[in-house]
């Protein structure tokens, strides 16, 4: 059972009409119930760690906070991360590390006899692994008190709208939601269901319509360099369509049963540097990241070369984090590399600016910045997308050919598409960047929306469900469910 | 010397500003000096002048010469009665 389905859709009905129905007191039961068989719908031989992972974490919280001295607690604490990151470790890397290590056995000439081993990463496992580190450290720092209810806290763990892909919450945020009794309110029921209706819009109709076109030219050993560009801006916007239309159902579904979870984009797209980027694409992600590695690595670093350090471990733990493979960690260390070298020429770049006078044209300056950006991301994700490093070279190398950025050979690439694919995928483009647009210049959409005459707004959520049905695309997997 | 000499050669070293400078109005992000990283290494120097552990909810707070200020005293550091 995937968020994309008619089968999640009457599932998640039915829970919501019993957690409504039912007393306040036994409806942590319900969401446990439902967060386990949804994972076990998607995995149901994984739950047992899951259920492992729980225990283990809420034991290890409680010992931590009886520790008598700060040391101690550190002690108890860095043993419990040792054993989440090992389970994660053992079940997301094995392997990488494995067929690292045999490579360099072969260029060695040493003798390594470790046989690859068939291991299934279990869906979610980063995203909860995360969130039960966050939950240690922080009992450790004495931001937070161990959880005595074992219920609430293995929702926390398990809460079915974000366990697959986040966001991936705090539960000095999360927990104390759980406790308080919700009642049915209109405004998140309608602000939920407008938000899961987005969320299958972005997904089916830019997502799903794209991930088959990318997919083509990724797959094939003779593409161009154009079709190498076009899929590579195309697969950007197919990404950011798939992994906030899983956010926009996360969020959605958990309003509904009147809790709040952490926005995790803030169109990323129209950020105007690298780490403006970070500030908006998987938000939940960089602050995890920059709270449990990057300020902790940080302290007592004075000068900007130490810092600069530091940035690249934080991005190569984003890298390894996202995926098993040399092409991940090389993406990650590509946008260290971007975020250092975006610092240390910041000066030259105000004089350059200042020089050919863009900075006097404040729009335009903040168009440019965009601009660069966006490309800056789109060649570090051909590094995402490709298979192995030898084709990501392969495919950054025709991506940086100025040859491949010939406007011919673009609307050439174009032919990717068949016309009625094209136009599709423009029009629901164009909807999406509409809403961005608003977004832009109100807080919300969704409150501007609520504001127009009842014709208007109605014709807008017939459009968007309608659009799903008649045109939505299917069948391909969330890319961020995979991690 | 007084804490808020302390608190004011701290920004001066840690951004690397002129010592006659006005810093009573700066801001996080509103300087070239004082951004995301100058703030990194201003923390560090401040936790080490004054022997504090600035932790990352409060770092979010300090975003002005005067928030820091704030800060440090509620950390219970004395820029009043030294």
């Amino acid at each position: 059972m995937t968020f994309i389905s008619i089968e999640f859709l009457l599932f998640f009905a039915v829970i919501v009409f019993t957690y409504y129905s039912i007393p306040h007191r036994w409806r942590w039961i319900l969401l446990l119930a439902a967060s386990y068989s949804f994972y076990a719908s998607l995995n149901s031989y994984f739950v047992l760690l899951l259920l492992a992972s729980t225990a283990f974490s809420y034991v290890t919280g409680i010992i931590i906070e009886k520790q008598e001295t700060k040391k101690q607690k550190k002690r108890v604490m860095l043993a419990g991360i040792c054993v989440l990151l090992f389970i994660l470790g053992w079940f997301k890397y094995f392997n990488f590390v494995n067929d690292s290590v045999r490579a360099i056995a072969i260029y060695m000439n040493w003798n390594y006899s470790v046989p690859y081993q068939e291991i299934v990463m279990p869906i979610a496992i980063s995203f909860y692994t995360f969130q039960a580190v966050s939950y240690l450290v922080d009992i450790y720092k004495g931001k937070l008190k161990a959880e005595r209810h074992y219920g609430y806290f293995s929702i926390y763990f398990a809460f079915f709208p974000q366990l697959v892909a986040g966001p991936i919450e705090r539960a000095k945020k999360l927990l104390p939601q759980f406790k308080v009794e919700q009642t049915l309110k209109y405004e998140n029921l309608s602000y939920g269901m407008k938000r899961i209706a987005w969320g299958f819009f972005k997904k089916t109709l830019i997502a799903d319509r794209l991930a088959p076109i990318v997919a083509s030219v990724y797959n094939s050993p003779d593409a161009t360099g154009s079709e190498i560009v076009l899929a590579t801006i195309l697969f950007s916007i197919q990404l950011y369509a798939d992994f906030s239309a899983l956010s926009d159902i996360a969020i959605g579904c958990a309003r509904i049963l009147g809790i709040k979870l952490t926005e995790n984009f803030k169109q990323p797209h129209f950020a105007v540097s690298i780490g403006d980027f970070w500030n908006r694409w998987h938000i939940t992600l960089s602050t995890w990241l920059r709270d449990y590695i990057f300020i902790p690595l940080s302290k007592g670093k004075k000068k900007r070369s130490e810092i600069y350090l530091v940035i690249v471990i934080t991005f190569l733990v984003s890298g390894i984090w996202h995926g098993a493979a040399w092409t991940f960690v090389l993406w990650g260390l590509i946008h260290g590399f971007y975020r250092v070298f975006g610092d240390h020429t910041k000066h030259v770049r105000g004089k350059m600016a200042s020089f050919t006078r863009l900075d006097q044209s404040p729009s335009l300056h903040k168009w440019v910045k965009i601009t660069i950006t966006f490309l800056l991301v789109c060649f570090s994700r051909v590094f995402f997308r490709s298979d192995s490093v030898a084709e990501a070279f392969e495919n950054a190398k025709l991506f940086l050919t100025p040859h491949s950025w010939r406007p011919a050979g673009m609307i050439d690439a174009l032919e990717l598409f068949s016309l009625l694919d094209l136009m599709i995928f423009m029009f629901f483009f164009v909807i999406v960047q509409l809403f961005h647009y608003i977004e832009r210049k109100n807080t919300s959409t969704w409150d501007w929306l609520s504001q127009r005459p009842a014709f208007t707004r109605y014709a807008v959520y017939v459009l968007i469900v309608v659009s799903v049905l008649i045109f939505g695309a299917t069948g391909q997997g969330f890319v961020y469910g995979g991690f | 010397m007084k804490n808020i000499e302390k608190y004011r050669n701290a920004f001066i070293e840690a951004l690397e500003l002129d010592e006659n400078e006005a810093l009573e109005e700066l801001a996080l992000g509103e300087s070239s000096e004082w951004d995301s990283l100058g703030h990194m290494i201003l923390i560090s120097t401040l936790e080490e002048a004054f022997d504090v552990s600035i932790d990352a909810d409060l770092m979010t707070e300090f975003d002005s010469y005067q928030s820091g200020i704030d800060l440090l005293t509620r950390m219970g550091v004395d820029f009043v009665n030294e």
